[in-house]
């Protein structure tokens, strides 16, 4: 495989994480204009790990996730009150917050005679933790679609089990749920703390790939990208965020042609399919269909409908 | 700078009370229309009128272009399929005026040149001045066309409940449609003020402008007028504050923990009343 | 007047409306009737122009307004009180009342308005007030005194006496009739069969989406009416 294919997979494979966050979310009804907050601790937070503090990354991974989780558990306690826009635009506020505060943020201890640590606007360099143990970029590869594989089974074994059926019914309706003895604020508060861990995946091994990240690389437009992919995707299965993916850096990024034009042609796509399918390709319906064609039934049209 | 902030939140807030969905493309088409402004300016050496009718045009055409493919064109229940179009438009629009205008930093023509003035012992600047006149004129001018006019009778009966409205024989989407356009080009006016304070535009102005009346419109509390002027002139107070103390940076992290301090303490902003509550009901589900 | 003839109305894939014809005559009180689910609402929202309905058409002074939208049909004249009333809680009563004359031009608006609170003298000493702070029977008069803003010959009311004091009940029909005297035809939707059927020169049945019964008052025992109109009729339950 080429270097270039190898750099659009590892992209794919990265934000995948991310948009599995935001999807995440979605289910229990929260719409987050703020997961690139937890993405960026993740990719800062692994990153100080192994560049600052000489950790290795499988250890500097859980640790960032647990960081992570537990800020984004925190900023759920804090917003449980909100809902629908109001919940979205104060995640965003505090996305923006953590990244300004790294803008105006400087700490670097001395590794090996260089100061190493986040500088401000200059971001955080020298994560040299791949390049040290000789780790190729298609080697990271393996490690991004393992770990993309095991998230994603437990995101079918959590839509089979009791947990993943309390997190739809609390996004269907908060009311409902609680008059079945759910405990709405405890279920919030961990569907946050696991989006946020989730992301945090994808910015610890973004930061582990790039060497180096700066603050604006988790502005809003991460954030909301990673909402788009699962409204463009599909919001019927865990597949449809990783198709909004592959859609968004696979095909607009490889296509020659369309660079210089991607926000518009992107853009462009996203306005388009919204109006024909407003909860994206794999939506619940046809979700449904393809679980039933897969089985070999007829489907039965009527039984199907969705949302 | 709090007046261009309230002005700002009031274009935000009119769109958002009409039609209860979030436009993240509200500063990217007044960014088009300031584009557009100093394009005129550029090239054709336009007089100031000009370039403030140009950015208000600019900004207007981009708003009827946002409303039709993010709001009209999407089902009602969709609310947050809107805001994810109008985002996808946001990237359009950034693009397409990067394109259009490859230097990205262009200069803005100024008001004049002012000197500064004494004002109780304060040196203000006169562009401030002056924009805090207009922004109280259009406020006026805003009240009486809400008021006095049956084309304002509409607008707030498509804002209270559109289904009513319908019943009323109003033809909302023509209200929410024209209303969509005032919206934006009162955002024209504000962009223009700003930017003829500034001086000089980037495509990020566009980030900015939507950041700015966002917050100041939900610090004031969405959908009312009132509340976003408000708004506007809090956040220009306590930007200035943090700046003065803690420097540029300082002055957006001030803003931004600000507004999440103020959503999770009193979510329905400064003016909250009954209404709020009822606004968050009707929230719930977008 | 009205001809409504054979429409069909649905919301997605569920038919609402299975074929319903009826006709509402000049200067006559109409009465619609029917269990819950029925379809009453969505026939009035239908003659209103809210919903357009597959098949069928709606005749209106001899005027084809089917699937017209509903600024044409006010204008027309016919103008509804909606089910629940649905007052601008926000708005004063005045600027409520304004928006029932939306669909006008002439200036004689004012004039109007002067005399909805001659007739209606409780929403009088309350004009300036919001809407959204007056008791339920005070919104039902402003419903109906917002609808008459807009001078209709028709005059749609949904279900007017729903969770309303009976002494209030009183009161609104008491004002249906006047209405009725002064020459407006109306069009009424209610569940309170025992006042309906005293006011009514015509009624029909409504049962799942069909017209199962059409005639006058004394053509059935009230019995019988008020049992189909509250459970449906033996053999569709
Ligand atoms: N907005 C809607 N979407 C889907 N179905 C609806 C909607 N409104 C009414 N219905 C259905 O249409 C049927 C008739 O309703 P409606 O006209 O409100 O009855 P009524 O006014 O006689 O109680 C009911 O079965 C109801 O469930
Ligand atoms: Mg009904």
């Amino acid at each position: 495989m080429d270097d270039h294919v190898i750099t659009v997979l590892n992209n794919i494979g990265g934000f995948s994480f991310i948009a599995l966050s935001a999807y995440l979310l979605l289910l229990s009804g929260e719409i987050s204009f703020g997961q690139q907050a937890f993405f960026g601790i993740g990719a800062y937070a692994s990153g100080m790990f192994t560049a600052m503090f000489g950790l290795s990354f499988w250890i500097a991974l859980p640790l960032a996730m647990l960081v992570a989780g537990l800020a984004a558990a925190a900023v759920g306690a804090l917003t449980l009150r909100l809902r629908g826009l109001y919940f979205a635009i104060a995640t965003l506020a505090f996305a923006e917050t953590i990244r300004l505060i790294l803008v105006a943020t400087t700490w670097q201890v001395d590794v090996d005679g260089e100061p190493v640590g986040p500088n401000g606007s200059e971001g955080l360099g020298n994560i040299r933790w791949g390049f040290d143990n000789e780790y190729a970029p298609v080697d990271f590869l393996w490690m991004i679609y393992g770990s993309l594989g095991i998230v994603l089974l437990l995101f079918f074994l959590m839509e089979r089990s009791r947990l993943g059926s309390i997190v739809r019914t609390i996004g269907a309706d908060r009311l409902l749920a609680e008059t079945q003895g759910i405990n709405v604020t405890r279920y919030k508060i961990l569907v946050a703390g696991l989006a946020g861990a989730l992301a945090a995946i994808g910015g610890a091994f973004y930061a582990h790939i790039q060497t180096t990240v700066y603050p604006e690389n988790f502005d809003v437009m991460l954030g909301v990208h990673s909402l788009a992919y699962g409204l463009i995707g599909g919001l019927g299965t865990a597949v449809g965020p990783i198709l909004g993916v592959l859609l968004d850096v696979g095909f607009l990024e490889a296509v020659e042609w369309i660079q210089g034009y991607r926000m518009i042609a992107f853009g462009g796509l996203v306005a388009v399919l919204l109006i024909f399918m407003p909860r994206g390709i794999l939506d619940e319906r046809r979700v449904h269909l393809l679980r039933l064609m897969l089985r070999g039934r007829r489907p039965d049209i009527h039984g199907a409908a969705g949302h | 700078m709090g007046s261009g902030y309230a002005l700002l939140a009031i274009g935000f807030t009119l769109i958002f009370g009409v039609l209860r969905r979030l436009n993240l493309s509200y500063g990217p088409s007044i960014m088009v229309g300031v584009f557009f402004g100093t394009f005129l300016f550029i090239q054709f050496q336009a007089g100031w009128y000009t370039v403030l009718v140009g950015t208000v045009l600019g900004a207007a055409i981009a708003g009827a272009y946002v409303e039709r493919l993010c709001f009209w064109a999407i089902k009602k229940g969709a609310a947050v399929a809107s805001m994810v179009s109008s985002f996808a438009v946001w990237m359009q629009l950034e693009e397409g005026v990067t394109i259009a205008f490859p230097d990205r930093t262009y200069e803005f023509p100024a008001l004049g040149d002012f000197e500064l003035i004494e004002l109780a012992g304060l040196s203000v600047r006169q562009e401030h001045v002056i924009m805090l006149g207009i922004a109280a004129i259009l406020v006026f001018a805003l009240h009486q066309l809400l008021y006095r006019t049956r084309f304002g009778l509409a607008v707030r009966a498509v804002s209270e409940d559109p289904n009513a409205a319908l019943f009323m024989g109003v033809n909302t989407g023509r209200v929410i449609f024209l209303a969509f356009i005032l919206a934006s080009a009162i955002g024209g006016i504000a962009g223009y003020f700003i930017m003829a304070t500034e001086e000089v535009i980037t495509p990020k102005f566009g980030l900015q402008a939507t950041f700015k009346g966002l917050i100041a419109m939900m610090l004031g509390g969405m959908g009312s007028v009132p509340g976003a002027i408000a708004g506007g002139l809090l956040l220009g107070v306590v930007e200035k504050q943090a700046e003065w103390y803690a420097g540029a940076v300082w002055r957006d992290i001030a803003a931004f923990m600000l507004l999440f301090a103020f959503l999770i303490v009193r979510p329905g902003g400064l003016l909250a009343q009954h209404t709020a509550a009822r606004d968050l009901a009707a929230l719930r589900r977008v | 007047m009205l001809e409504i003839a054979d429409i069909v109305t649905s919301y997605g894939k569920i038919e609402a409306l299975k074929g319903v014809s009826l006709s509402v005559a000049p200067g006559e009180i109409t009465c619609l009737l029917g269990p819950n689910g029925a379809g009453k609402t969505t026939t009035m929202m239908t003659v209103a122009g809210l919903l357009k309905p597959r098949r069928g058409s709606i005749t209106f002074e001899d005027r084809n307004i089917t699937g017209r939208d509903p600024g044409h049909i006010v204008r027309s004249g016919i103008a509804l009180v909606p089910e629940n009333r649905l007052v601008f809680p926000d708005m004063s009563v005045h600027d409520n009342l304004r928006t029932g004359a939306y669909s006008r031009s002439d200036n004689e608006i004012e004039d109007d308005i002067d005399r909805m609170f001659e007739r209606f003298p409780r929403l009088d000493e309350r004009q300036l007030q919001h809407a959204g702070t007056l008791s339920g029977g005070e919104q039902q008069m402003l419903a109906v005194a917002r609808a008459l803003m807009a001078r209709p010959k028709l005059l749609l009311m949904d279900e007017p006496s729903l969770g309303l004091a009976p002494m209030i009940v009183e009161e609104i029909f008491r004002i249906i009739r006047d209405l009725n005297a002064e020459g407006t035809s109306i069009f009424l939707v209610e569940q309170n069969v025992h006042q309906a059927l005293k006011v009514a020169h015509h009624f029909y049945l409504l049962e799942q989406g069909r017209v199962t019964f059409g005639g006058s008052p004394g053509d059935l025992e009230e019995d019988e009416v008020i049992q189909r109109a509250y459970l449906g009729s033996a053999e569709t339950t």
